[in-house]
């Protein structure tokens, strides 16, 4: 079970960093837009299915990445360079808003992260630095896209690699404790706030390098792609239609949405209706199984254990 | 002076709406005990019905609230109907997966009315809205006006029918406490579906004047989310005057940034943001409940 689980995970890595030796252009980028909403998704589950604070501010982070790359990238600072430096702004940024923020629970909590997520946006799109709401461009350079490709792929995988980390430590389980139940969790001495600032934190800095990325791929970054709520929206759904909490949950909705996204919506017809499918996934997700894609295979594999033993039984009276 | 008196006139004027359709969210959130991010959506809807109202059979988008108000009232009630199983409220404080599927029945709004009406820019021209009147030395536009009456036109109304009728105590009961009301013989049930539709139709109200007032698309609504989130927070979610005053609060600031300050147009939204998250995490029961605080110590 263990060389089992171990294979699964490893042959899509190894696939997708050998894949620009076999597969053409159109489909490494589709990989990498796979690969930036798997990271997205995974950074996203560190917080909000860990610690189960569900925030709807999170392209703040990505933008804070993307636009600490291209506005030191004018100044003539190697792109790649100044990814830590935008992951650790971001980083600064949230615990700045989750010193306060975190004193909310539950569903306020979310509201003060739109409120966050609405503010950034609407503060670098009026401020002139950053090239108002008609973006800014990296400067004309050296364009490598298999070195953008590599980069996003392994921060994918390092992604996944620190939220399944995440999960088996001690700082895991206090995460676990806090969305269980924070009260309880305070009583046996789980500092919550340091738990949810740190994970917070990391989340922040991986979206932000995930930002950084993007700015480095598409060369070109506005205010309505980097910090688009639609952005932040997506970033919540992907976990939440795979199964928020778990290590696979993120991965397998990033696989659903980015699909749906590059095929589905490539059809004319239904390049409108994207919403109603985001919409509607969500209110499906929620109706019938909030633990998403990961709950229903859980309860498949209960049901087919059951009959399996049950039919066991039969064999043994015989 | 002039101008002082201008600032205070048009944000009482705007504090009418404000309160409309914060008043809405506030209904809800107290018997249901949760955050209807769908909103937005039912705002942003109200405004095309009035459009459509106002296209199709040029019915006047003030008399048109006449048939917006019960349209969205029944659509609250349908919405309840088909969701309540995940929304009733269950304990005190409001669950994520409520949030969560009301932004999806947001997003599914919003996308019905992009089908339907596109997403280019609309608005209602009828023939008064470029005029304007001048009351106490202030011009100001007659929309503004009529928009300010109707508002308080709802909010009496729906403060007479919470205070004076058999039906309001029952929705003040079930706000204060869901088993007891339940205990004392109230449905419980038909009353979150009341107040669903009603909050609903306020909703519709609120965004059938907006509609007057400014340009839309599919899209508006959700800066007006956030401020009536603001206002609720500000103003407590007790008691229409609480409501009020808190929009009168964030309609003074809106209004006294823009005069007398150099904040530029754009960064005006980001303000009211900002209040929300101060609001949210310095003054958690509101601003009645910083005068309670401070009546204590002074009693003290």
């Amino acid at each position: 079970m263990k060389v089992f689980r171990s294979v699964l995970w490893t042959a899509p890595a190894l696939f997708v960093l050998a894949a620009p030796s076999f597969l053409d252009r159109g489909t490494l980028n589709d990989l990498w837009s796979l690969a930036f909403a798997v990271t997205l998704a995974s950074a996203w589950n560190l917080l909000g299915g860990f610690a189960g604070q569900v925030s709807l501010g999170y392209s703040a982070f990505l933008g804070i990445g993307a636009y600490t790359t291209v506005l030191l990238s004018l100044r003539g600072f190697d792109p790649f360079l100044t990814l830590p430096l935008g992951a650790i702004i971001a980083a600064i940024f949230s615990v700045a808003i989750g010193l306060p923020a975190f004193r909310l629970r539950g569903p306020y909590f979310t509201i003060a992260t739109i409120g966050v997520g609405e503010a950034v946006r609407v503060c670098a799109a009026s401020v002139s630095f950053t090239g108002g709401s008609s973006g800014i461009r990296m400067p004309a350079g050296s364009f490598d896209f298999n070195r953008n490709y590599l980069s996003m792929v392994i921060l994918a995988i390092l992604t996944v690699a620190l939220a399944a980390y995440v999960k088996r430590s001690a700082f895991g389980r206090a995460l676990a404790a806090i969305k269980q139940d924070i009260d309880a969790a305070e009583a046996l001495g789980v500092n919550s706030t340091r738990f949810k600032l740190a994970a917070h934190a990391l989340s922040a800095a991986v979206v932000a390098v995930a930002g950084s990325l993007y700015a480095i791929n598409f060369q070109y970054i506005a205010p309505g792609s980097v910090f688009d709520f639609q952005l932040s929206l997506s970033i919540v759904l992907m976990p939440i239609i795979g199964g928020v909490g778990s290590v696979v949950g993120p991965v397998l909705g990033a696989l659903i949405v980015s699909t749906l996204q590059i095929k589905l919506l490539s059809m004319p017809v239904l390049r409108d209706s994207f919403l109603f499918i985001y919409g509607g996934l969500l209110i499906f997700v929620m109706l019938y199984e909030p633990k998403g894609l990961v709950g229903i295979g859980r309860r498949l594999w209960a049901l087919g254990a059951a009959t399996f033993r049950s039919k066991g039984g039969i064999v043994d009276a015989a | 002076m002039q101008q002082f008196v201008s600032v205070v006139f048009n944000s009482l004027l705007a504090a009418g709406l404000y309160a409309t359709m914060a008043y809405g969210l506030a209904v809800i959130y107290g018997v249901m005990r949760i955050i209807n991010l769908a909103h937005a959506g039912v705002m942003m809807l109200g405004a095309y019905v009035t459009f459509a109202l106002f296209t199709r059979f040029s019915l006047d988008p003030f008399l048109g609230l006449v048939v917006v108000a019960p349209l969205f009232f029944v659509f609250g009630v349908v919405l309840y109907r088909l969701f309540g199983k995940r929304m009733a409220g269950s304990g005190t404080a409001p669950s994520i997966e409520s949030l969560l599927l009301l932004f999806g029945v947001w997003l599914v709004l919003q996308n019905a009315a992009y089908v339907v009406w596109t997403g280019d820019t609309q608005s209602i021209l009828t023939s008064y809205t470029m005029k304007s009147i001048k009351i106490a030395g202030v011009r100001v536009g007659v929309v503004s006006v009529f928009v300010f009456l109707a508002s308080l036109i709802s909010l009496v109304f729906l403060n007479v029918l919470l205070t004076r009728t058999y039906l309001g105590k029952a929705i003040r009961a079930v706000t204060q406490n869901r088993d007891a009301a339940r205990l004392s013989g109230v449905n419980a049930d038909r009353i979150s579906a009341i107040a669903f539709g009603l909050g609903t139709a306020f909703a519709g109200i609120a965004g059938a004047m907006f509609s007057t007032l400014m340009a839309f698309t599919p899209d508006f609504g959700r800066s007006f989310l956030l401020k009536a989130f603001c206002i609720i927070v500000l103003g407590g979610m007790e008691s229409v005057t609480g409501v009020a005053t808190g929009a009168l609060v964030l309609a003074l600031l809106e209004n006294g940034l823009a005069a007398y300050t150099t904040v530029p147009t754009s960064l005006q939204d980001a303000v009211s943001f900002a209040l929300l998250f101060v609001a949210l995490v310095a003054l958690p029961r509101g601003l009645p409940g910083l005068l309670a605080r401070f009546e204590r110590r002074s009693t003290r």
